[in-house]
């Protein structure tokens, strides 16, 4: 139910991108008449790895398309320097701030001076418990949910399934909850067995794990890995067991390396849902725009995400994440706080 | 008298016991663990963390440390993919590039030691930041794959190649069709060519002359400094080789710290101290060691135990370890002075 | 009669088998300075440890101003008024604090100190002690800055702010000069008048004389003599000590062959007196002198340690310049460097492995090491040297000091060489083991130079066809070693006698 209106939702702003043509300044609402004149801050917490280097390129494409001055700040993981960077980009006087995750203890005071000092602020990933402060998100529940409805469509209602998970982290803490949601709507589900690592390299990790549990229980024939790391290990033991014909591996998250090893001949790793990290950027961008041009983007601002499979890829020949967003509209552009006045990134 | 020589047997041997307690045991609890597919899981779950605990050992030797080996081994794994994706060099190019990063890597580390009087922790801990970051500024902290979007808005078109990824995922023919992978037989090759290396020839035990007393080895005549180099050279070098077979598993560059490799490694090579009584770095202790852990990740795994249970019991083993070598090893010591220093 | 301060009586020890101490009876009393004599091994170590509370005795009695005295730990000792300052001295100083700290260690450690460290307080309490020592140095300087003197002076002075009944000074001189040593014995002189019982531990002869209102010898564990009367008999107590008199050592003097090293205006400091040398093939020549004359220094140059301040040197009428000891040991010229378990033993290996490590080479079959020819190479040299042990693969820790040094000069026994340096070999040697050393380093000397760096002078009589006498870098006197002017080698180790021309005697 819920997906099919989701997917009407995206249907509809597949037909909307073809209709919001191009606009230039003079057409924009203030403050945006003289665009160089805004700056907005991005504050990050967290900064390594291709999810959010992706996330940066999509603020910095929007920006640049409205022609806001954009200044980064980057805490890496430091949640106190990431509250002290709020403080400065206050004192820089900035006209907006996105603060990219963190930690609500150390962010919610210093999201709240931003306020009150003037200044439009949007949150993606964090919450800052502020009524005046919109979130950003990608729904990590909606991202676990569709890929298990494709495990149900594929398999029936009725499979022995591993689950890579690792409890306390909050996107997999979320993306969790479809899990347990699932198996209990489906008694013919068997959970065999849960495991999981964040040791550093992961997929080496999970692999190594893998290939233990499958051994233990040659009867898996569903894992659900719902982050791309976990999902290209299990890829790797299923490799090395020889069992790609005899499980399906359904995951959450997508890079150019994860479409490669998808397409790999005979990969088990058959679907995976995933929202754009850049297009998570340029909604962040772009609902701190509507708000300093004195609109309400909503309380909470949630970009869907998309499922993409295994058999689509190999249709439409897709090799990196541009082919992607070529031939999935839906993957590149979320109909998300749009606004006639505001410019998209040019594709 | 009795008392002593069970001390000393518990001292050579009960590490080895232990072992051979946990193989059984696991073999009667978790179905599946006793047959050769296993055996051959574990090693080659072991054969990546062990290679670097080889390395480590050679610079444990020489009384230094070593705390680069996880980041050399991600440098390499990011190197061998940028050689191959974005330069399109072959595997064989790859392999003697990051061959050639990792002996580089410890020339710097050793020269940091021995010429500017740098402590070894602290320099190859430096060595350690220094290369966390630099394996991330040619793809601005990208992870490398095929088709990637390089800087001037192309794709990258290299792949990596059929023989590299050969070195991660090929297995050999031994007694079952397609058993044994190439990393376990990588392995098992560093591990006799360390074992003989510092065993046997004149070099390694002088290397151990030198860990055990510097200025006595200098004052025979070895070129001190030199050893110390080589040991950090050699180091790096099976480091990278780690990090070469990573990236052939993994099929990507991805970015990684390398910290867990760190960590595992020098337990392995710590729980090495124990096995026969050692009390030091000693290769075949080392690839036992590094065996011990993978057996009890292993059977953990297969008994469906939470992964933080892992680490906890990996601290256990390396605590028993110490204790082993630093406390009861130095009873024996001492118990034997008492009896045969006579003045 | 002058007040007992301590008395021992019957005192018997042993370690396993080894009955280290015999039945010992000694007393001291207050404002009295006593010089224990030993060799080494004699048990003078162990009487001390005893009294300072790291031992506790088999067997006898020992009291305190009357009361019995069992101290259970060195703390407990100290607690009763028994100070002991120890040969080695680091580890009676702490480096990188400054004196006045290290002076007032102990107030800092007491139970009831409190809790700030009250800096100026501090420094003035200290420097009222250091004043009473004759420390002039400024106390905030870190002790690290110091000279060995300086250290040991330090340490004394710490021991002194314990006012203590029994002060057990260890072989105090071993490291100072002699204006440094004579520092110290006119502090000593200061304590003795204000009536502390003073155990002067040493066998360096001058000290002896300097010092000493009462000598006890020890030999073999047991008291061997006791020379209370006026004059002291300085002779009769050196051979209670050693069992023999000094003199008695003969040497069969060796016929010099051709030259062998020789040293050509060569400076042993960059700004020291030049000195001209040649050790010929077999002939051992002693080169004795205190600490700082520059022996240490001379043996490290011919090594290829230190480079020298200038002049040449030749073996065999060939230039030496060695820049390193691999290249010292390549041109054939090999040596044993003092102070064996920081410099020549290492501990985790066992004899075998210690004894061939210069040579690997030798006992390797296509690159692989031979344990086998390793082993009957050693059992080879065990026996020559007669070193007390089980078998060559025994660690080299469950032997005996001199039966570490034997494998140390055994090392350097196992191919023939040109010159052999031997720095301080018979240092924390017993008598035993140091003649089995001198024996086998005679025997074998007859197709190289040998060098012998000595600080004592009996053990240059013992060992040398020839003995030079080193002072502050340069010879300032040369023995052949055939009834010596004891006398003048004497005061020219001691620097009394310092004339610029070379004195010789034969």
């Amino acid at each position: 139910m819920f997906i099919s209106t989701l997917q009407k939702a995206v249907a509809a702003a597949t037909l909307s991108a073809g209709l919001i043509g191009t606009t230039n300044a003079a057409d924009m609402p203030a403050p945006f008449d003289n665009p160089g004149e805004v700056k907005i801050a991005l504050v990050r917490y967290l900064s390594t790895g291709d999810f959010f280097q992706s996330y940066l390129g999509g603020v910095e494409s929007q920006a640049a398309a409205i022609g806001v001055d954009l200044r980064v700040f980057d805490s890496r993981q430091d949640a106190a320097l990431q509250a002290d960077m709020v403080d400065q980009a206050i004192a820089l006087g900035v006209d907006g701030i996105i603060i990219q995750h963190g930690l609500t203890e150390s962010m919610k005071d210093a999201a709240q001076r931003a306020v009150d000092a003037g200044i439009k602020v949007v949150a993606f990933d964090v919450n800052v418990e502020n009524d005046a402060i919109p979130q950003v998100e990608q729904s990590d529940y909606l991202l676990g949910k569709m890929a298990l409805d494709q495990a149900l469509e594929d398999n029936g209602n009725s499979f022995t399934a591993g689950y890579v998970y690792v409890p306390g982290i909050a996107p997999l803490d979320r993306r969790d909850v479809a899990w347990q949601e699932v198996k209990d709507a489906n008694p013919g589900i068997t959970e065999a067995a849960m495991f999981g690592t964040l040791d550093n390299p992961i997929a080496n990790s999970v692999a190594n794990q893998a290939r233990s549990v499958l051994q233990a229980n040659p009867n898996i024939n569903v894992v659900f890995a719902p982050y791309d790391e976990f999902a290209k290990g299990v890829k790797i033991a299923v490799d090395e067991a020889g069992l790609t014909d005899d499980i399906d591996i359904y995951s959450a998250d997508v890079s150019t390396a994860d479409i490669s090893a998808m397409r790999e001949p005979g990969s088990a790793w058959v679907a995976t849902v995933a929202t754009n990290p850049a297009v998570v950027g340029e909604v962040s961008v772009r609902s701190l725009a509507l708000m300093l041009a004195g609109e309400d983007p909503g309380a909470n601002v949630i970009v869907p995400p998309t499922l993409i499979t295994q058999s689509f890829l190999n249709e439409n020949d897709i090799k990196n994440m541009e082919d992607l967003g070529e031939k999935m509209p839906q993957f590149q552009h979320a109909d998300v706080a749009v606004a006639d006045w505001i410019p998209l990134p040019a594709r | 008298m009795k008392n002593d020589r069970f001390l000393n047997l518990a001292i050579r041997y009960g590490f080895l016991v232990l072992l051979a307690i946990l193989i059984v045991f696991f073999s009667l609890s978790a179905s599946g663990f006793a047959t050769p597919r296993s055996a051959v899981f574990i090693l080659q779950s072991v054969a990546i963390t062990g290679i670097l605990a080889l390395g480590v050992t050679c610079t444990l030797v020489v009384d230094g440390f070593d705390l680069s080996i996880g980041s050399v081994a991600t440098s390499a794994l990011m190197l061998s993919a940028y050689s191959m994706v974005i330069l399109e060099h072959s595997a064989v190019v790859a392999v003697l590039l990051c061959l050639a990063m990792g002996a580089l890597v410890g020339l710097i580390n050793g020269l940091l030691i021995v010429k500017f009087r740098v402590p070894d922790l602290l320099a190859t801990l430096g060595m350690m930041f220094l290369l966390i970051g630099l394996q991330r500024i040619p793809t601005q902290g990208n992870s490398i794959a095929t088709g990637m979007r390089l800087s001037d808005g192309s794709a990258a078109e290299g792949t990596f190649s059929a023989a590299f990824l050969w070195l991660g995922r090929h297995r050999f023919d031994f007694f079952l069709e397609r058993l044994v992978p190439v990393p376990v037989v990588v392995f098992l090759l560093i591990a006799v060519a360390i074992w003989v290396f510092l065993e046997l020839t004149r070099h390694g035990r002088l290397m151990y002359a030198i860990g055990s007393n510097e200025r006595a080895a200098s004052l025979v005549g070895a070129n001190v400094n030199r050893y110390k180099i080589v040991a950090y050279m050699i180091s790096g070098v099976t480091a990278s080789i780690g990090g070469i077979l990573l990236a052939a598993r993994l099929g990507r560059g991805d970015i990684a710290s390398g910290n867990n490799l760190l960590l595992d490694s020098v337990a392995a090579a710590l729980i090495g101290f124990a096995v026969l009584g050692a009390a030091r770095a000693n290769a075949f202790g080392t690839a036992i060691g590094a065996l011990f852990v993978g057996i009890l990740l292993q059977g953990l795994t297969m008994m469906n135990a939470p992964y933080y249970t892992q680490d906890f019991v990996k601290g256990v083993i390396l605590v028993a370890a110490l204790v082993f070598t630093f406390y009861l090893s130095a009873r024996r010591g001492a118990s034997g002075k008492t009896s045969t220093n006579t003045k | 009669m002058r007040k007992l301060v301590c008395q021992l009586q019957g005192i018997n020890k042993s370690f396993g088998q080894n009955h280290v101490l015999r039945g010992v009876d000694f007393s001291l009393f207050a404002g009295e300075i006593v010089v224990l004599m030993g060799a080494n091994g004699a048990g003078k170590s162990t009487l001390v440890k005893l009294i300072c509370g790291y031992h506790t005795l088999d067997d006898g009695s020992m009291a305190l101003d009357g009361e019995p005295y069992q101290p259970a730990d060195p703390a407990s000792a100290i607690a009763a008024g028994v100070v002991t300052v120890h040969q080695s001295i680091n580890d009676g100083v702490i480096p990188d604090l400054d004196i006045s700290t290290n002076l007032m260690l102990d107030q800092l450690t007491k139970p009831r100190a409190g809790l700030w460290v009250r800096d100026g307080r501090l420094r003035k309490d200290a420097q009222a002690v250091a004043q009473s020592m004759g420390i002039t140095t400024d106390v905030r300087t870190r002790v690290a800055d110091l000279g060995v003197a300086d250290r040991q002076m330090i340490a004394i002075a710490r021991a002194m702010a314990r006012a203590p009944k029994v002060l057990i000074l260890d072989e105090p001189t071993s490291s100072l000069s002699a204006a440094e040593a004579e520092r110290l014995f006119s502090l000593l002189d200061t304590l003795r008048q204000q009536g502390v019982a003073i155990l002067y531990i040493s066998h360096r002869m001058s000290d002896v004389r300097r010092v000493a209102d009462r000598i006890v010898c020890m030999r073999d564990g047991a008291i061997s003599g006791v020379f209370a009367d006026q004059p002291l008999d300085y002779d009769g107590a050196v051979t209670a000590m050693l069992g023999h008199s000094i003199q008695e050592t003969g040497i069969e003097l060796a016929s010099a062959g051709k030259p062998v090293l020789a040293l050509k205006e060569l400076c042993i400091e960059p700004d020291s007196t030049p000195i001209d040398f040649t050790a010929n093939e077999g002939e051992i020549v002693a080169i004795t002198g205190l600490l700082g004359s520059g022996k240490s220094r001379l043996a490290d140059i011919l090594f290829g340690i230190k480079p020298p301040g200038a002049g040449e040197m030749f073996l065999d009428n060939q230039p030496y310049q060695p820049n390193t000891c691999a290249q010292a040991v390549e041109a054939g010229v090999f040596m044993s460097p003092k102070d064996r378990s920081s410099n020549a033993v290492v501990p985790e290996f066992s004899i075998a492995n210690n004894m061939s490590l210069p040579f690997l080479n030798m006992f390797c079959r296509w690159g692989i090491l031979s344990s086998r020819l390793q082993k009957s190479a050693s059992d080879q040299m065990i026996d020559e040297l007669g070193i007390v042990c089980q078998s060559a693969n025994d660690d080299i820790n469950t032997l005996s000091g001199g039966n570490q040094q034997k494998v140390i000069v055994g090392r350097w026994l196992l191919k023939p060489c040109r010159v052999l340096l031997l720095d301080e070999p018979f240092q924390g040697v017993d008598i035993g083991a140091r003649r089995d050393i001198g024996r086998r380093i005679r025997e074998t000397s007859d197709n190289r130079a040998t060098i012998v760096f000595v600080s004592e002078t009996d053990e240059a009589l013992e060992i040398a066809d020839r003995i030079l006498v080193l002072h502050e870098s340069r010879v300032v006197g040369e023995h052949v070693n055939q009834q010596i002017n004891m006398d003048a080698l004497v005061e020219q180790v001691s620097g009394a006698q310092v004339t610029p021309s070379v004195a010789t005697s034969s």
